[in-house]
């Protein structure tokens, strides 16, 4: 008997003393958001924040703690040098920050290649979608068209924007771009109203719309989704060599479109267990049947792959960065 | 249709649906009192919770937070002069006024009466506009919302204190609301105005800590230096009544309840307006119906029609955000697009369908947010007039407990110091206002409208040129817009005709 109670207290006491040794045993972690509660990024770290635990060593707490403003700058300082790199801290910003950085927006105090990269939780690409009822069926009818098409946007430096600026300046299409729409549902409601004949935006925002048969993808940037691999991308199109990096440049950011990390200096150790959590729990079914319900797409980028893809945005000849600077602000 | 209006109702009534809207009810109420805990980030919270329900338990229990929210808020902002929610800023102008006056029970039953009528007519509006309600969204483009906004900023003269100087106040003040609501990124050519090189700026002005500072500073102020409760003079035993008198004022104004719901129903439906708009005009219009100057004059000072409006509006606008969620997939509002979240998770698509093959599900939503907000009534009857006691406590027991509710209450709204720097700031302003006797009402309308009129001025320009001037609906708009400034002018020259002729 005595023996039994032992064998089961030591059994028991396994998986504590496991536990015990991992720096999350018993701890919090905090995601912070570089935005207000209720959007895309927020809604996936609290997708991540539910699934998270069970994957780590010591299976921690995970909050979220939203950081609006700035377009996530303020977040992404405060994560950069204001937290502890003690691993309890992870950050998830507008996918744009290199872009902040490689303009030298005013108070940008952090460097995208220097913080503890964990990954990318999904890529979002973005698309150009024109009304249904107009004979724009292609690329190549947008091309010949005579008309103007008018095209809705939120402001300069969101997608909405920057994407049809570039396919109206550097690829000469005949579109005329409209801004100060207050989000990006309210230009679907212009287009439904024939105010405005199209708009750019992330896939997974329009996707039920072009379910729903209002609107049809023509053009689509680099980064990919399943249901779009199809479209002709803005980049190939490109006449010249500096065009093509002009819209690269704009695009790239998009492949770590949920960008992950950790405060520089955070101890190796964490950053791989983070890493293999995200791993195990974007591939979960469960999160991913939740995901799907939520019309969001998941999809892991590695943390080395998306520091790469910073290396290659902030790597940029001067002449490169001049003429994006023409075209492009950072913005949301 | 009526057979749908009918299902809606039962697929409500069913007990499980009641218990989840039961526990929303009861979330959103605590929400709804503590100043900046939003209605939106509750409903984002509460997201994931919703997972395993079915389609009517979900919206009954996101529904019925988020309704009450709108008629609790409503409390703290009669009670302390802190607005409970961004939307309920209104209320406190009068409500406020009246609890100063020893008469918070009755501007309490006043508050929750009209809400409860304010929901109601909502829901009967909607119900009878679902057939057009497509086409009357899709008429209203940019040049309409355009006008739109510059008619609610026409109610300035009707918010401002008669006379030329008054008027010339009220549209100085709105001007001041018009210049910081420009703060921030412009969505045009992505410059950075009036931001001082402060990141937090980038964003604009927060609205909660600047309506928060705006009112409720100047009353903490004068609290402190009066030195007593804030009923002041009134015997406590005379607090203990009352509820039941704001219950009868809501009968006595019957159709101004009924108008201001409309507006609330109407400003609701439109999609970008804000729900912060719709009982501003609400209060705007209950102004109106002052029948002469000294009328006029008690507005502000204690008039119960000045509850009377916000309040209906409030609930009303609730049921008409429903519509361009439900209908276009297109929110009205920050907690609409958390709420159409929700639709995904259920499998649902938002859009024409709901109007027709799901027309049920869609008025069981408009149920649920009469069926919470005549619970929440029923339940805060019970209390109102133990509530209204709260005002006879001695102000320097109240006011560290006040402080907290405008600290934390700026502070939730980005957890950002500069949330607080913005209260305190504004706070300043609204007393030096308040001193010199200038409204405050206009520069918040100014506020809320600044960036809807500019955007939708510009994109109206950049899309039709001058034609969108010929517009039917702009013209119309047009003449309304005239019709509210010139109405208070009507008013004091047919005053004066009467005077002429009694002398």
């Amino acid at each position: 008997m005595r023996i039994r109670l032992a064998l089961i207290a030591a059994l028991a006491a396994l998986p504590l003393a496991a536990a015990a040794q991992s720096p999350y045993a018993g701890k919090t972690v905090t995601i912070v958001v570089g935005y207000k509660a209720g959007g895309g990024y927020d809604r996936t770290a609290r997708l991540l924040a539910r699934h998270l635990p069970k994957h780590i060593p010591g299976n921690p707490t995970i909050i979220v703690q939203n950081m609006p403003g700035a377009n996530s700058v303020i977040a992404a300082n405060h994560v950069y040098s204001v937290a502890k790199p003690d691993g309890l801290t992870v950050g998830t910003f507008n996918r744009n920050l290199p872009l902040a950085q490689l303009l030298k927006v005013g108070g940008v105090k952090f460097d995208m290649t220097k913080f503890a990269w964990i990954g990318s939780a999904a890529s979002e690409s973005t698309i150009l979608a024109i009304r249904s009822d107009l004979p724009y069926r292609t690329l190549e009818d947008l091309k010949k068209a005579d008309k103007t098409v008018i095209i809705g946007a939120t402001g300069p430096g969101a997608n909405t924007y920057d994407f049809p600026l570039l396919l109206k300046e550097l690829l000469g299409l005949n579109l005329k771009i409209v801004s100060g729409y207050s989000s990006s549902s309210d230009i679907m409601l212009a287009i439904e109203r024939k105010e405005v004949d199209g708009r750019a935006g992330s896939f997974s925002s329009i996707r039920s719309f072009i379910d729903r048969k209002l609107v049809h993808a023509v053009v689509r940037a680099r980064a990919s989704e399943p249901g779009i691999e199809q479209l002709p991308v803005d980049e190939n199109l490109a006449p010249n060599a500096r065009a093509k990096a002009v819209m690269a440049l704009r695009s790239a950011p998009e492949v770590v479109g949920r960008p992950y990390v950790m405060t520089p200096g955070t101890p190796q150790a964490q950053v791989a267990m983070m890493r293999q959590a995200f791993v195990k729990a974007i591939n979960d079914a469960e999160l991913q049947a939740e995901a799907k319900k939520a019309k969001m797409n998941m999809e892991f980028v590695p943390g080395d792959e998306a520091l790469k893809v910073m290396q290659e945005v902030l790597g940029q000849p001067q002449d490169v960065i001049d003429e994006f600077r023409k075209y492009v602000k950072f913005g949301e | 249709m009526i057979d749908a209006f009918y299902e809606g109702l039962l697929l409500v009534l069913q007990w499980k649906t009641l218990a989840f809207m039961s526990l929303g009810i009861v979330l959103g109420f605590w929400v709804g009192l503590l100043p900046g805990l939003g209605g939106a980030t509750t409903l984002a919270l509460m997201l994931p919770f919703i997972y395993t329900m079915q389609p009517v338990q979900a919206f009954a229990f996101l529904l019925g937070m988020h309704a009450v929210v709108a008629t609790t808020g409503d409390i703290t902002s009669v009670l302390f002069g802190v607005p409970g929610e961004g939307t309920s800023a209104a209320t406190i102008l009068d409500g406020h006024a009246m609890a100063k006056k020893g008469e918070a029970g009755r501007a309490l039953g006043a508050a929750l009466t009209s809400s409860l009528v304010g929901a109601i007519v909502g829901a009967f509006a909607l119900a009878l506009a679902v057939p057009v309600v497509r086409p009357v969204v899709l008429t209203f483009g940019s040049p309409e919302l355009f006008m739109l906004a510059i008619v609610g900023l026409a109610f300035i003269a009707s918010l401002s204190s008669q006379g030329g100087r008054g008027m010339l106040r009220g549209f100085l003040a709105g001007g001041l609301g018009l210049l910081c609501a420009t703060v921030g990124q412009d969505p045009q050519a992505g410059v950075a105005r009036f931001t001082f090189d402060a990141l937090y700026l980038w964003q604009g002005l927060e609205l909660v800590p600047v309506l928060v500072g705006i009112f409720a500073i100047p009353e903490i102020v004068g609290l402190v230096v009066r030195r007593t409760s804030i009923a002041g003079a009134v015997p406590a035993g005379k607090l203990n009544q009352g509820a039941w008198e704001g219950v009868k004022d809501t009968f006595r104004h019957f159709w101004l309840t009924i108008r201001c719901s409309l507006i609330g129903t109407f400003i609701g439906i439109m999609p970008g307006m804000g729900g912060a708009i719709a009982q501003w005009m609400a209060y705007g219009h209950a102004t109106q119906s002052a029948r002469n100057a000294e009328e006029r004059k008690g507005f502000g000072a204690g008039d119960v029609r000045g509850v009377l409006g916000p309040g209906a509006a409030n609930n009303s606008k609730e049921g008409g955000a429903l519509i361009p969620t439900v209908a276009f997939g297109v929110p009205g509002s920050s907690a609409m697009a958390i709420l159409l979240g929700g639709f995904f998770l259920l499998g649902l698509v938002p859009g024409p369908d709901m109007l027709t093959t799901h027309l049920s599900v869609t008025f069981s939503m408009v149920w649920t947010i009469v069926l919470a907000n005549i619970i929440t009534v029923l339940v805060c009857f019970a209390f109102l007039n133990k509530l209204a006691k709260l005002t006879a406590v001695r102000g320097a027991l109240l006011i560290p407990v006040i402080l907290v509710l405008v600290f934390i209450g700026s502070y939730t709204a980005t957890n950002h110091y500069g949330d607080i720097l913005v209260m305190l700031l504004f706070g300043g302003i609204g007393y030096l206002m308040v001193l010199g006797g200038w409204p405050r009402a206009p520069f918040v309308l100014g506020l809320v409208l600044g960036k809807i009129a500019e955007n939708y001025l510009y994109i109206s320009i950049a899309r039709y040129e001058a034609a969108w001037l010929t517009r039917p609906v702009v013209l119309v708009l047009m003449a309304l817009t005239l019709g509210v400034v010139l109405y208070p002018l009507y008013q004091s020259r047919r005053a004066g005709v009467k005077k002429a002729a009694h002398a």
